[in-house]
């Protein structure tokens, strides 16, 4: 394996505008086009439920559909083998060539090809391989790799290609987009004509009947599995599906999600010999085609049996998670792995590829799961990278530093924290007041383009007592405070209007001392073990306040303390117990607040003069499904408008450490974010997690010192004095 | 012609066409592209034909299955007073790199796509509705079904073996700064002959 630069590979990326531009524009295109498609469509949700249902049964009998592929393409006269990886399939492949006089071999698109590179065995062994796709053609000439698995060539201008076409074919290409497609028409009708055998991949493969099914939009598929006498199938098993009707669950999402069209310019089934009519020895005559079949492994069976892993065959390789992917549209595909780009891609290479090369890139998943919400096989992405990310940490461990820093002083609370304690006073000499503007030497990247937030002087921690004097004296109901550490070390002046907040609305608070960091960040780096720990110190500290209610106002925690906690403890039947109890009353804050503010008939629309803008936090809108709770709380608050900005749900770029890690990619995010913000017109923009703020509001601390960024219970907080 | 099935209308006369299906059909294949003409008889399509030849300056026809449909086999003959048409799958196949326009059929129209069933199984008609620029395909305007979950349910008892598929307007690119292009490898255009003989 190659050890890759992936933060310089990123950097280009960055720095390269045509790249730059044609992402932007296509992921700003996307969600209409995608749904315009959808338009004549009921239900968008049950065929997702349709083809989720039909590829997990598939996957869960993908043996016997094996077997049955393979006697049904071969009474039809057809010759079905197995591959279990990349070096027997191009055995098997040779000699077929071999055995057939081949010289000449035309392709179309076909994933798996590429997984293995076949075309440079190919080569190596003296055979001609022409790519048909029109993209993928331009790429191979070029010598590099697609970037998306639709849209080959999506990181390319039309002068980039003009030059690759006429590299190749030694004449002058002007960069007139009709002319390039008219000359690679004429170009490669020769290899059509000339190929004496055709390598198609499948999208799909019918068990009942043997056929296979392949979507073009060029029409090379076609053409490759018409003229050429061989016909090659090189396809893995995650494409066979039991029957012909459940094409259609794959045929009604496919093209509407991958390429914003009801249906591709050409669907063609295949099934066994088909007949050809050519020359010979002068003469006209009609025989049929020679059809192979390869399935391809390559770790595929492997992951059909991973009670986890085997999620993957609900991918049709639509490429709709890539397109809707923050991370992608910011610096395409081609950092990821060198065939499988974006989430879905960072797993298949983890599965096909081995986890050392999955670990070069993994962290590139920002788990902002808007891909989640358009997946048309409702696979979770983010989770399973999160799997691959434990897997390779229980193998390879954590390294040094992060191992010091979580297992020797993060779960020893008290350390942990005189820790930050310190690091309020170190900061001192580049603080300003509340953010961290400039910092000095190597560490300068990463208050580029953002002020990092200051550690306060003083924590929350050492604020709850004199606060917690002012509950009320006849409290109806009680509520732990479970800060998390941005509330109690960063922001701490939030975590004091959550609690005058929740005072407000008759709520006896409770601050357990002994509550420590959630874990998010260490689940997150696969430390699994570690993570248990913290949670354990959480639960028992919170059990002890014997509360109605436990409150968090960062939407990552109260996430993990309501479900992350109980997957930790699925095989400890005592401690899954307390982690449920503790999961059902687990509440989120604003959402808590709005429910009780709407009984309590507080929930009225005002116009302030103020215009606010509302950042929904990627966990809080796809992990919690809590996005109408804190509109309804703005629109309701005196002195404030509420306007919509483009683009809500979009990532800020923090995600935990991520913003750190790659710094530059994060600020890229940022500044999409923080364009969106101006444009509402809002002079406020609220948000209701913690990292979100620290995140936009170093962003705009330094870019648009104008427009404030505050927690909804700050917000909440002010209006207080007028109840 | 060699067909994956002979008898498409006893399946689809099986409840799965509608009149009804027709108003989203033309909206779909309007919208990929599909160069639309309702008519009530095969002649009709002569002059339209006609046109099109001389539009493109067309020398040579390639056109398969006129033995399923005798009045298709007229306009062949209509046709060939004027022109080269190739009706034999040999000679279709001897001159398939320089054929200008194929004329074929389609089994029947999906409402919710636009798209049509094309019974490929012969050479021939693989021939002349991908490799020529212009590819004009005839069809029973009567025949359209809902959506692909019929037009599968269809396939699934008459697809045992052989080549079909869905034809959805021309040959199309994007890979170039995604700007929409027709007929990389096959036609540019697609013109359908949507016949209703009952009117």
């Amino acid at each position: 394996m190659e050890t890759r630069n992936i933060k310089a590979e990123i950097e280009s990326k960055i720095h390269d505008p045509i790249l730059r531009s044609n992402l932007e524009n296509f992921s700003q295109q996307y969600p209409a086009a995608r749904a315009k498609a959808y338009a004549n469509v009921a239900d968008i949700d049950e065929l997702r439920d349709d083809l989720r249902d039909m590829k997990q049964y598939s996957v869960a009998h993908v043996e016997e559909l094996a077997d049955e592929f393979q006697t049904s393409l071969e009474q039809r006269g057809g010759k079905v083998f197995r591959a279990k990886d990349g070096d027997e399939l191009k055995k098997i492949l040779l000699k077929i060539c071999q055995e057939n006089d081949v010289h000449n071999i035309v392709k179309s698109k076909s994933m798996a090809t590429e997984e293995i590179r076949l075309n440079d065995y190919l080569e190596e062994q003296g055979l001609r391989v022409k790519e048909t796709d029109l993209g993928e053609w331009m790429l191979s000439v070029a010598g590099q790799h697609p970037s998306h698995m639709v849209m080959p060539a999506i990181h390319l201008n039309r002068n980039q290609c003009a030059k690759f076409f006429s590299d190749e074919l030694k004449e002058d290409i002007p960069s007139d987009i009709p002319f390039m497609v008219q000359t690679a028409r004429r170009v490669l009708r020769k290899e059509f004509l000339n190929a004496d055998m055709g390598i198609s991949g499948a999208n799909f493969g019918i068990a009942e009947n043997g056929a296979i099914g392949l979507v073009t939009n060029e029409g090379n598929g076609r053409i490759v599995t018409t003229i050429p006498p061989i016909h090659v199938i090189i396809m893995g098993y995650e494409k066979l599906i039991p029957k012909t009707s459940d094409a259609s669950k794959i045929m009604r999402l496919l093209p509407r999600n991958g390429t914003g069209q009801r249906m591709v310019s050409y669907l063609t089934l295949v099934d066994g010999p088909t007949p050809i009519i050519r020359e010979k020895n002068g003469e006209m005559v009609e025989e049929n085609k020679k059809v192979y079949a390869i399935l391809l492994d390559n770790g595929r069976l492997k992951a059909a049996h991973d009670p986890v892993m085997k999620e993957v065959y609900q991918c049709v390789r639509c490429a709709s998670c890539l397109n809707v992917c923050p991370i992608w549209s910011t610096v395409g595909g081609n950092v990821y792995g060198h065939i499988y780009s974006g989430g879905i891609g960072a797993i298949l290479t983890g599965l096909l590829n081995g986890l050392d090369e999955f670990s070069q890139f993994s962290d590139l998943c920002i788990g902002c799961r808007r891909c989640t919400t358009v997946c048309p096989g409702k696979i979770n992405i983010p989770d399973l990278i999160q799997e691959l990310r434990n897997r390779q940490v229980a193998k390879k461990g954590l390294s040094f530093p992060e191992k010091m820093i979580f297992q020797k002083i993060m779960t020893n609370r008290k350390v942990f924290h005189s820790l930050l304690r310190a690091a309020s006073l170190g900061q001192k000499p580049v603080k300003s007041g509340k953010f961290i503007r400039n910092l000095p030497l190597f560490f300068a990247k990463m208050t580029e383009g953002r002020s990092l937030p200051a550690i306060a002087d003083k924590p929350f921690r050492d604020r709850a007592e004199k606060l917690l004097q002012n509950n009320p004296a006849n409290p109806k109901m009680r509520i732990a405070f479970f800060s998390g550490c941005n509330l109690d070390f960063v922001f701490p002046e939030t975590g004091e209007s959550v609690v005058k907040v929740l005072q407000d609305i008759g709520a006896e608070v409770i601050y357990p001392q002994e509550q420590n960091c959630c874990g998010k960040p260490i689940i997150g780096a696969g430390d699994l073990d570690t993570a248990r720990r913290l949670a354990k110190q959480n639960i028992a500290a919170l059990e002890a306040t014997n509360a109605d209610y436990v409150i968090a106002a960062c939407p990552t925690c109260a996430e993990t303390l309501e479900q992350t906690y109980k997957e930790l403890f699925k095989d400890d039947k005592v401690w899954l117990e307390r982690a449920e109890k503790l999961s059902k009353k687990l509440k989120e804050f604003s959402s808590f607040v709005e429910q009780i503010y709407a009984d309590n008939g507080r929930l009225k629309n005002t116009a302030g003069k103020e215009r606010i803008t509302y950042h929904d936090s990627c966990h809080m809108r796809r992990s919690l499904g809590i996005y109408k709770e804190p509109r309804e709380l703005l629109k309701s608050a005196p002195g404030y408008e509420f306007v919509e900005m483009t683009g809500a749900d979009q990532c800020c770029g923090m995600a935990g450490s991520f913003g750190m890690k790659y710094a530059d990619l994060s600020i890229q995010l940022l500044n999409r974010k923080l364009k969106n913000i101006k444009e509402s017109g809002a002079t406020t923009v609220a948000v209701a997690c913690p990292a979100c703020m620290m995140q936009i509001g170093g962003g705009i601390d330094k870019m648009a010192p104008n427009i404030k960024i505050k927690h909804i219970a700050d917000i909440l907080a002010e209006n207080l004095g007028d109840n | 012609m060699k067909k994956i099935c002979h008898e498409w209308q006893k399946y689809l006369d099986k409840g799965f066409i509608d009149k009804n299906y027709w108003p989203a059909f033309k909206e779909n294949a309007l919208a990929a592209a599909v160069e639309l003409h309702e008519i009530k008889t095969y002649d009709e399509a002569l002059p339209i034909i006609n046109k099109v030849i001389a539009a493109a300056d067309a020398e040579k026809i390639g056109a398969v299955n006129g033995e399923d449909y005798p009045e298709l086999q007229a306009v062949y003959n209509n046709l060939g007073q004027q022109y080269q048409v190739y009706t034999d799958k040999f000679t279709i196949a001897k001159n398939a790199p320089s054929i200008d326009i194929g004329i074929s059929t389609a089994e029947f129209g999906v409402g919710e796509t636009g798209s049509v069933c094309v019974d490929n199984y012969a050479y021939e008609a693989r021939l002349v509705s991908m490799l020529p620029a212009i590819n004009i395909v005839f069809m029973n305007k009567n025949n359209i079904v809902d959506t692909m979950t019929e037009a599968f349910e269809i396939l699934e008892q008459v697809f045992d073996r052989g080549y079909t598929g869905f034809v959805t307007g021309p040959s199309r690119t994007s890979d170039i700064e995604r700007v929409l292009t027709l007929g990389v490898h096959g036609p540019s255009r697609l013109i359908l002959m949507a016949v209703d003989k009952t009117e």
